[in-house]
């Protein structure tokens, strides 16, 4: 009586778990892998309007190798993923561990200050408008200063960086760290206060070790995000001055959502994955930690 | 507090650091607040004030005409021809939708991979639902576009019924709501989030439940979900955020302006003011009229407030419980 009734447990369990997973299995195969695998294929044709496309081999890829501009567009989103990533990564890191010293309330309150959330869009057309060359806060603060003003977005030379420079202020990941922060045990420092450990030694010895994976996590994300960036540069400069902020998305949006170049953009495309992969191998590395949270 | 420890906090050393700290962390929140202020007294300035050299900081004459954006519809203008409510109702619908649908199917299939099915299933498995997010969402952009186009095919064209001129059956996703819902029915970083989680819970509280007679579906209502509310908090905000803030995948697939989302909209009218900056001439009739309405930057800026503020909202929600979740998490 009592096989009978684990055998139909274990029955009820397989069943479960099969019928769990179908709808992500459902999602992630008709509307990931089955456009994703079709994405390779489509980097191989060349699309004419109503027939069928026609299969080419690599030349779209060709194509793209002896295009001036991709070299530029990639140079362009690697600089701007160096600049973010360097300017902008640690100083969430910094502020929340130096958050967690507060009372709780406070953390409550500088939380929701810090780490302010705004719509990206709304962001990205503040900053726009903090840029603007005539009526512009920058410009006004660098006239009350007595200061030159500056043509910010406008400048070729520092356009990239007014675009990274946000990312100051309106940095989600932070929270992540704060939720990190918390599951470490206060033993932990109590222990190190009675071996006499100093400030800096706690946070080298007890506090990044516990944040190591979130850091991984989160800096293998910013890579990929980073790498991937669209909204912003379309937004707040088009793509200038000249090509100066052009990336590699925004270039593929223009091959082919507008220009309807199919073959090109696919192409671009799968060059763009094979970047960012060599990026994550060599993340990983440097960071051999499970990507787990 | 556990830097610092407790104990020694009334020496003066100690006392002095921590003043540094919260005078820093002070700052810091001040030199955040600022654009927003900002923000928020370009979006109060009247439309005449706007353009003046140097602005203020603080606005003559506040008004709120700006906020009427929401309801009233702006005459002639080309690009939009909607009152705001509308975009704001697009997003809401399709945010609410992928939230609706995402976060079940998410955390059904992390529960199932975590708790139900067999290792080497749950391997295998696990590879397909996440190693989708290895590869860039551009790649499988086009092909994507094209499934939405002729559903279920996904080559660009759609083939003929053999031996007749007429093209098998297919639906037409594009300009619809669905056409931003159905990508986003599972999001794999979600699942790894879950995942890591339930893999938390200990198997005898299952199996304990199990014996006790409850259905599988059961155990996760009334077992998981209570348990991994940190967990379901953090999914929420970010699969909210994230759908909120779309903007390159609506941009392609809505063309309709009545469809489009609020991050759309936003772009389409900032993009038109912009370009009114740099022809202004004060004496136009018409464009005075226009920018009395709001068609000028503090309209922008007011809605641009405006689509924060659902942000801002389930930010606090989030908040609440991330806080709450410090307890829970001892189980790991």
């Amino acid at each position: 009586m009592k096989k009978v009734e684990k055998v139909k447990r274990a029955k009820h369990k397989k069943r479960a778990a099969w019928i769990f997973s179908l709808p992500a299995l459902f999602f992630v195969i008709v509307f990931g892998w089955y456009p994703l695998v079709l994405g390779f294929r489509v980097s191989l044709e060349e699309y004419h309007f109503i027939l069928p496309p026609t299969y080419i081999g690599l030349a779209n890829f060709r194509e793209i190798f002896s295009d001036p501009l991709v070299p530029i567009t990639f140079r362009n989103t690697f600089y701007y993923t160096a600049l973010s990533i360097g300017l902008t990564f640690i100083i969430p890191i910094i502020i929340s561990i130096l958050l967690m010293e507060m009372k709780k309330n406070t953390i409550r309150i500088m939380m929701l200050l810090w780490f302010i959330p705004m719509a990206s869009m709304a962001g990205n057309i503040i900053w726009k408008w903090f840029y603007n060359s005539y009526y512009g806060l920058f410009n006004t603060i660098l006239v009350y200063l007595g200061f030159p003003t500056l043509r910010w977005l406008d400048d070729p030379r520092i356009a990239m960086l007014c675009l990274v420079l946000p990312g100051l202020i309106m940095f989600g990941p932070g929270l992540m760290y704060i939720a990190s922060l918390q599951s470490v045990p206060n033993e932990f420092y109590e222990a190190a206060e009675l071996e006499g450990a100093r400030l800096g030694q706690k946070i080298w010895h007890i506090t990044l070790p516990r944040l190591r994976p979130i850091i991984s996590m989160l800096l293998l994300l910013a890579i990929i995000g980073n790498m991937q960036i669209f909204e912003r540069p379309y937004v707040m400069t088009g793509g200038g001055p000249g090509m100066a902020t052009t990336t590699v998305v925004m270039y593929f949006y223009q091959l082919s959502f507008q220009s309807l170049i199919f073959g090109k953009g696919a192409s671009l495309a799968i060059i763009l994955f094979c970047v960012i992969l060599a990026l994550i191998i060599i993340q990983r590395k440097y960071f051999k930690e499970n990507i787990d949270v | 507090m556990p830097l610092i420890s407790q104990v020694g906090r009334n020496h003066f050393k100690v006392r002095f650091l921590l003043g540094a700290i919260t005078t820093l962390l002070w700052i810091g929140v001040s030199l955040h607040l600022f654009p927003v202020w900002w923000t928020f007294s370009t979006s109060i300035t009247p439309y005449k004030e706007i353009y003046k050299i140097p602005p203020a900081l603080f606005p003559r004459g506040a008004t709120l005409a700006c906020y009427k954006l929401i309801f009233t519809m702006f005459s002639g203008s080309v690009t939009i021809t909607q009152p705001f409510w509308v975009y704001i109702k697009n997003s809401g619908i399709m945010t609410g939708a992928i939230m609706a649908i995402q976060i079940p199917v998410t955390a059904l299939a992390a529960y199932a991979l975590s708790k139900l099915h067999d290792p080497k299933w749950s391997r295998l498995l696990f590879l397909v639902l996440v190693g989708i997010a290895l590869v860039p969402y551009q790649v499988s952009m086009i092909p994507l576009y094209f499934l939405l186009r002729d559903f279920p095919f996904a080559t660009g064209y759609v083939p003929k019924i053999p031996f007749t001129p007429i093209p098998f059956p297919h639906y037409n996703f594009i300009n619809t709501y669905w056409a931003v819902i159905l990508p986003g029915g599972y999001a794999a970083f979600n699942l790894l989030l879950f995942k890591g989680f339930f893999d938390g819970i200990p198997d005898e509280l299952i199996n304990a439940a199990r014996i006790d007679g409850a259905s599988e579906i059961g155990i996760f209502r009334r077992i998981i979900i209570p348990l991994s509310k940190p967990v379901f908090a953090v999914v929420a905000y970010m699969t909210f955020s994230s759908s909120w803030n779309q903007f390159l995948w609506p941009l392609i697939v809505l063309k309709k302006e009545k469809l489009m989302p609020i991050a759309v909209g936003l772009y389409r009218f900032q993009e038109e003011v912009n370009e009114l900056a740099n022809v202004i001439v004060p004496s136009d009739e018409g464009l005075l009229k226009r920018m009395a309405q709001g068609y000028s930057w503090n309209g922008v800026m007011a809605m641009s407030l405006i689509q924060s503020i659902p942000v801002f909202i389930m930010f606090i929600i989030f908040r609440e419980q991330l806080m709450k979740g410090i307890k829970l998490r001892g189980f790991k």
